[in-house]
């Protein structure tokens, strides 16, 4: 789209007139014209025109109106691809709005319709955002942001993405998003908070109180309304025991039953004290029946004792008697074997002296007789005492040492084999006789046996009977046997020691000696038989019994006849005494029957009195028995009378426990239902007050009222939830347009503001990172520079780069637009405003764009079309 | 000739807690009321009797100023002899209530609190079951059959519950057999506790509620008035209006390109009848997101005229095409939004709460969108 005119009429400051802008050029067009000279009206007409519906009465449209009233009326000639067309809108009164086809006069559309067609132009169709690029007097951009906005400084220190986004927002809708965004976080932000908590204070919030409040009220009430009826149960289930504890039938039945129970129990009573008194007449007549029949008993037991004791004081009389002879028969017997005991005793002692005397005569005589012995054995002792020391006299003699004996044997021995070797070194002949010869040859006289060797020493002779001698010489020389010779010098010593001739005479006296010694030996042993103590002993005894030897009495009795006589006596004794000693315990028999006869009796005579006195005297006896036996009968039917009466009694008896145990219980049982009446009607007085109260208060009607109005507040949350959910909803899906739209179009218009912001500031280029679309870097002069401020004319300049920038792009995708800057060149410096103008030109060879400004001398350097303002009258 | 009305089910007392405003006492009020119009009837009519079939109130706890202007009521009509029979809401085991009804009850009212024969007038029996606990778990009209009434005598009965299926509270174990009249020798059971009125059989009926309390029946409050000849004849029924507010559901089918508003208005009953007129407007078909937006804005419209008027579109789809979407805009972010949030609408993916927000969320942007139309 390109404008090619501008036309107004009664539009702020032209009351009653009107202004037009005619033959807008392709390229840079420039209106500059100083302050005050209906500049910025224009611009305001011309946003109006394509922005403000023609039925609008808003701010912005009141604001067209002159001061002096008027309907403001706007027109523009515009080329499209399709043909040239005239957009005339009058506002306020007699509005209307309608395109014109320039060309055929043709009224294309009008009212809905031609705002329906600009907003096609605006917007740009449906495939993406389009329409007028417009950079206001010291504004960044469109959007209401003016409050902030004119805050100046501050503001302007605002980054440079948020400049380039706010741009690309302000081409692409975003002032409708804002407000639609600004709408729904309203409406959402009454519900709940920042982080999507119900806000305090919100209705949200409240539905949700309320809800919650109805709720805890809803289940207080419904367990009231519980209570209640459990009450109600509680008190109809009283109410009916109540009447039924309280009928009269119930109440008459139980009386009458306590009634019975208590009669019952009197008869049972009554009944139990008769028993009572019947058991101890009973028991009265048992005791007299049983103390008359022991009188009975007593008295016939006596009767029977009686006779009895009769037979028995009889016999016992007769014992008694018998025991008095029997003890009188032991005396006797008892004398008569004393008598024979001191007989026997008498008896046994003059056998006893005797026999003494005979003793002492008898010891005498053995003493003389054994004195006479005695003096013979000292006399035979004293002999061989003699003998004794004769023969060992002799024996000292005759006694050769044993020794000296040995040795001579030994020296014996040596010499002859002394000898026997002195003769072995002799020369020896034997003969051998001839069978016939019968002549011996002797040798020194001595014949020579048949082959006996004989030896010789020096010379011998032999004499041959019938021949001759023969001189036999062996010239053995003496080798002169020193040993031999002192051998038989020291035989010859020996023998003379012992005076004897040769050995066999030593030996002979030796032998001897020996025989000698023997008889010694014998003899000695008879002097020790005689006289075993020794002589002098002997002597002494002999000396003793002669000085001890008495003549004793001569007795003429025969001492075995004395002693028989003794010995029969003794017998007789101890016989005597024996039989004394039999018969003592008889007498102690005796006296014991005596006693134990005289005992009974005496006992069968106490019994006898005591029978008696029970009997009385005799002749009245018979008399008392049958007194006695009548009483007992009578007695015993009286008892039987008691029992039968008792028993009658027993037999009827009611149970007394029974009867209380009933009495008890009708009594308790009359007792617990009216406790239980009591009760119950407290219980019942209890419930009907709170079930009157609680009645009073409607509590059901209550509870039903807040359950349903539980669920209405219920259902406003969940409307509440759901509003909240779509807001939020909403919210999101426009959140996410927004941030979609700033991708899709924020880096294509970096990409076309790049080589744009390169022309403007050669000193300094700004980088972006590819992804976030932040700015990066800006270095100037070789600098970096902080990326958070920028200066206000930098920003102003960046925001109509963006513009540019942006229209190019459009123009890019065959839809180009018309940018339009009022003013917007207030911060930047004239070098800054130069290079501006070679961007702008740069861009104008396929862009329209046209500028308001009031620095005439600055923009006189623009070049461009300059554009004139000229009077219009519809 | 015997003549009576029967009416059941006026719940006195009831609050209607989710009502907000005045409504709930206006509704309370409009029950209270019943008893002077059914007197006025039975005037009317020429009718001495009104039988009451249960629920006379509301709960078993009413309070004191319901019960005692209820029974003031009654005696103001001494011409009119008032029976009444404690039903579910009211049952026997609100003992309390029934004590104290008992003590206030004036003359003409009869409280058939045992199942014992009633003589209404001569030759005339009533064999009421009254409910004995909320739910007696047995047939309380059984005693009916063996009761004994004088011979020649029109047996009349009167009870409270339900007949297979139509309880109000749908509760399975205590059902009055539904042919208890012919096996009990009844010229006539009257029947409360289905709030609409049901003829079972041709003695057999349930008067429904003289004032409707909900949406569910959609019938007009109304009593009977019965006559019967004699105890052969088949008893005369005629329907008596005794209601004072109508309680409707109104369906609104629509079609895409219809207009809400013109519909909305054609289903809507008379001006003057709207004050008195609780209505729950039920749409369902399809619409598009100006369409819905109308509809909205004209129940909006429309509700100060009524006692309570409400909208039900949870059974309206929403068409949107690019038209609509051009009113929102037709291009850039918002359009993106909007398309945004039509696919999600539809997208059969999601979960229908899901899509509704997105098709709600819609309809709001598109609102929103209309609201700063620049």
């Amino acid at each position: 789209m390109k404008i090619l005119a501008l036309r107004l009429f009664n539009v702020r400051r032209f009351a009653g007139r009107g202004v037009a802008i005619e033959g807008i050029a392709d390229g840079v067009n420039v209106l500059s014209a100083p302050n005050e000279f209906g500049k910025s009206t224009s611009f305001e007409a011309l946003h109006a025109l394509f922005f403000q519906p023609h039925g609008s009465v808003g701010g912005e449209v009141k604001k067209l109106r002159p001061y002096s009233g008027g309907n403001p009326l706007i027109e523009a000639d515009i080329a499209l691809g399709t043909g040239q067309f005239r957009i005339a809108k009058q506002y306020l009164g007699g509005r209307f709005a309608k395109v014109t086809d320039l060309q055929t006069g043709r009224l294309v559309a009008q009212a809905d319709e031609a705002e329906n067609f600009i907003a096609g132009l605006v917007t740009g169709g449906t495939s993406g955002p389009a329409g007028l690029l417009w950079v206001r007097q010291g504004l960044t951009g469109l959007e209401k942001r003016g409050k902030t906005e004119e805050e100046g400084e501050r503001e302007l220190r605002r980054s440079l993405l948020e400049s380039v986004q706010g741009e690309v927002e302000a081409v692409t809708g975003g002032r409708r998003m804002a407000a639609i965004l600004a709408a729904t976080q309203e409406a959402l932000s009454e519900l709940v908070t920042a982080t999507g908590r119900p806000k305090a204070g919100g209705r949200y919030h409240a539905a949700i109180e309320d809800r919650d409040r109805l709720a805890g009220q809803e289940q207080r009430l419904a367990g009231e309304v519980a209570t209640l009826q459990q009450q109600l149960e509680q008190r109809a289930k009283a109410a009916r025991r109540l009447a039924e504890l309280d009928s009269p039938g119930e109440r008459q039945e139980r009386r009458k039953a306590v009634e019975a129970a208590q009669a019952a129990f009197d008869a049972a009573k009554a009944q139990t004290d008769r028993l009572t008194a019947a058991e101890a007449e009973l028991k009265l007549a048992r005791d007299r029946r049983d103390a008359a029949e022991r009188d009975f008993q007593m008295f016939r037991s006596a009767l029977d004792r009686a006779a009895d004791l009769r037979g028995k004081l009889q016999a016992a009389e007769e014992r008694r008697r018998n025991a008095i002879d029997s003890r009188r028969e032991a005396d006797e017997a008892i004398g008569r074997a004393i008598a024979e005991t001191e007989a026997a005793e008498a008896g046994e002692q003059i056998a006893r002296n005797l026999l003494s005397r005979l003793d002492a005569a008898l010891r005498a005589r053995e003493a003389s007789a054994r004195l006479a012995e005695v003096k013979d054995q000292l006399a035979q002792a004293e002999a061989a005492r003699l003998s004794l020391e004769q023969g060992e006299a002799q024996l000292a003699l005759l006694k050769v040492s044993p020794r000296a004996i040995d040795e001579l044997q030994a020296l014996e021995l040596e010499i002859a084999k002394l000898r026997a070797v002195k003769e072995a070194a002799l020369a020896s002949v034997i003969v051998r006789y001839e069978p016939a010869a019968a002549v011996r040859i002797s040798m020194n006289g001595e014949a020579l046996p048949e082959a006996e060797e004989r030896t010789y020493d020096g010379q011998t002779l032999l004499s041959v009977p019938g021949i001759g001698t023969l001189t036999l010489r062996s010239n053995h020389p003496d080798t002169g046997d020193d040993r031999l010779h002192k051998a038989l010098e020291k035989r010859k010593a020996l023998l003379a020691d012992l005076k004897a001739e040769d050995l066999a005479a030593a030996r002979a006296r030796q032998v001897q000696a020996q025989r000698l010694e023997a008889e010694l030996g014998e003899l000695r042993g008879r002097l020790s038989q005689l006289a075993p103590q020794g002589l002098p002993k002997l002597r002494e005894d002999v000396a003793a019994r002669a000085a001890a030897a008495v003549d004793g009495p001569d007795l003429k009795e025969d001492p075995d006849q004395v002693r028989a006589v003794f010995a029969s006596s003794q017998e007789r004794l101890k016989h005597a005494r024996l039989s004394q000693r039999e018969t003592e315990p008889r007498r102690a028999r005796a006296n014991d029957a005596f006693v134990e006869a005289e005992t009974a009796l005496a006992a069968l005579r106490a019994e006898q009195t005591h029978v008696t006195s029970i009997l009385g005297p005799e002749n009245a006896r018979s008399l008392r028995e049958q007194d006695l036996r009548t009483g007992l009968d009578e007695r015993m039917r009286i008892l039987a009378d008691a029992e039968a009466h008792a028993a009658r009694l027993r037999a009827t008896i009611l149970d007394l426990d029974n009867a209380e145990a009933s009495l008890r219980r009708a009594r308790s049982a009359e007792d617990a239902a009216t406790l239980e009446a009591n009760q119950l009607r407290e219980a019942i007085a209890g419930l009907n007050a709170e079930i009157r109260t609680r009645s009073d208060e409607a509590v059901e009607e209550k509870w039903r009222e807040t359950g349903e109005a539980l669920a209405a507040a219920s259902a406003r949350l969940s409307a509440f939830e759901k509003e909240v959910a779509v807001l939020q909803r909403l919210q999101a899906a426009l959140e996410t347009a927004r941030s979609d739209a700033r991708d899709l179009y924020l880096k294509p218009v970096l990409g076309e503001l790049t080589p744009l912001l390169g022309l403007l500031f050669d000193d300094v280029s700004i980088s972006f990172d590819d992804k976030s679309l932040l700015p990066q870097v800006i270095r100037r002069n070789g600098l970096d520079e902080d990326i958070e401020r920028l200066s206000g004319g930098m920003r102003e300049q960046l925001s109509i780069l963006t513009r540019l920038a942006f229209a190019r792009m459009l123009a890019r995708d065959g839809r180009p637009a018309p940018v339009i800057l009022d003013d917007a060149l207030v911060y930047s410096d004239d070098d800054r405003i130069e290079k501006m103008f070679d961007a702008l030109h740069r861009q104008s060879k396929d862009q329209q764009i046209i500028v308001f400004s009031c620095r005439q001398r600055a923009f006189q350097r623009l070049g461009g079309n300059v554009l004139r303002m000229s009077d219009w009258q519809p | 000739m015997f003549a009576f009305i029967h009416s059941s089910d006026l719940h006195l007392g009831k609050r209607f807690g989710s009502f907000s405003g005045d409504l709930p006492g206006r509704l309370r009020e409009a029950r209270h009321d019943v008893i002077g119009r059914l007197a006025d009837h039975a005037r009317a009519q020429g009718v001495a009797t009104v039988l009451l079939a249960g629920d006379t109130f509301d709960t078993e706890t009413p309070a004191p100023e319901v019960r005692r202007q209820a029974l003031t009521a009654m005696a103001q009509h001494a011409g009119i002899r008032w029976v009444i029979l404690p039903g579910n809401h009211d049952s026997l085991q609100a003992s309390q209530l029934w004590a104290t009804v008992r003590s206030e009850a004036p003359e003409n009212v009869i409280l058939a609190l045992e199942p014992h024969v009633i003589e209404l007038a001569a030759d005339v029996m009533l064999l009421p079951a009254p409910c004995t606990t909320r739910r007696a778990g047995r047939d309380l009209t059984d005693w009916m059959n063996g009761a004994a009434t004088p011979e020649g005598a029109l047996r009349l009965g009167l009870a409270h519950g339900a007949i297979q299926g139509f309880s109000e509270e749908a509760v399975a174990a205590d059902i009055i057999a539904p042919d208890r009249a012919m096996h009990a020798g009844l010229a006539y059971l009257a029947l409360g506790d289905w709030h609409g009125a049901i003829e079972v059989n041709a003695r057999t009926r349930y008067s429904g509620t003289p004032e409707p309390d909900r949406f569910k029946h959609d019938q007009p409050g109304e009593a009977l008035l019965v006559r019967i000849a004699g105890t052969a004849a088949l008893p005369e029924v005629t329907a008596l209006p005794t209601a004072r507010f109508s309680w409707r559901t109104l369906p609104l089918h629509l079609h895409d390109g219809d207009d809400p508003a013109e519909a909305l208005a054609r289903l809507l009953p008379e001006m003057h009848s709207r004050r008195q007129t609780l209505a729950r407007v039920i749409a369902t078909g399809r619409s598009r997101l100006p369409a819905r937006t109308a509809l909205a804005g004209a129940i909006a419209h429309s509700a100060p005229d009524f006692a309570f008027l409400e909208l039900d579109d949870t059974g309206l789809a929403t068409e949107c095409d690019v038209t609509d979407l051009d009113q929102i805009d037709r291009a850039g972010s918002l359009r993106e939004a909007a398309e945004a949030l039509l696919l999600e609408a539809g997208n059969e993916a999601l979960s229908a709460g899901d899509r509704e927000i997105a098709r709600a969320a819609l309809a709001r942007l598109y609102s929103y969108a209309q609201a700063v139309a620049s």
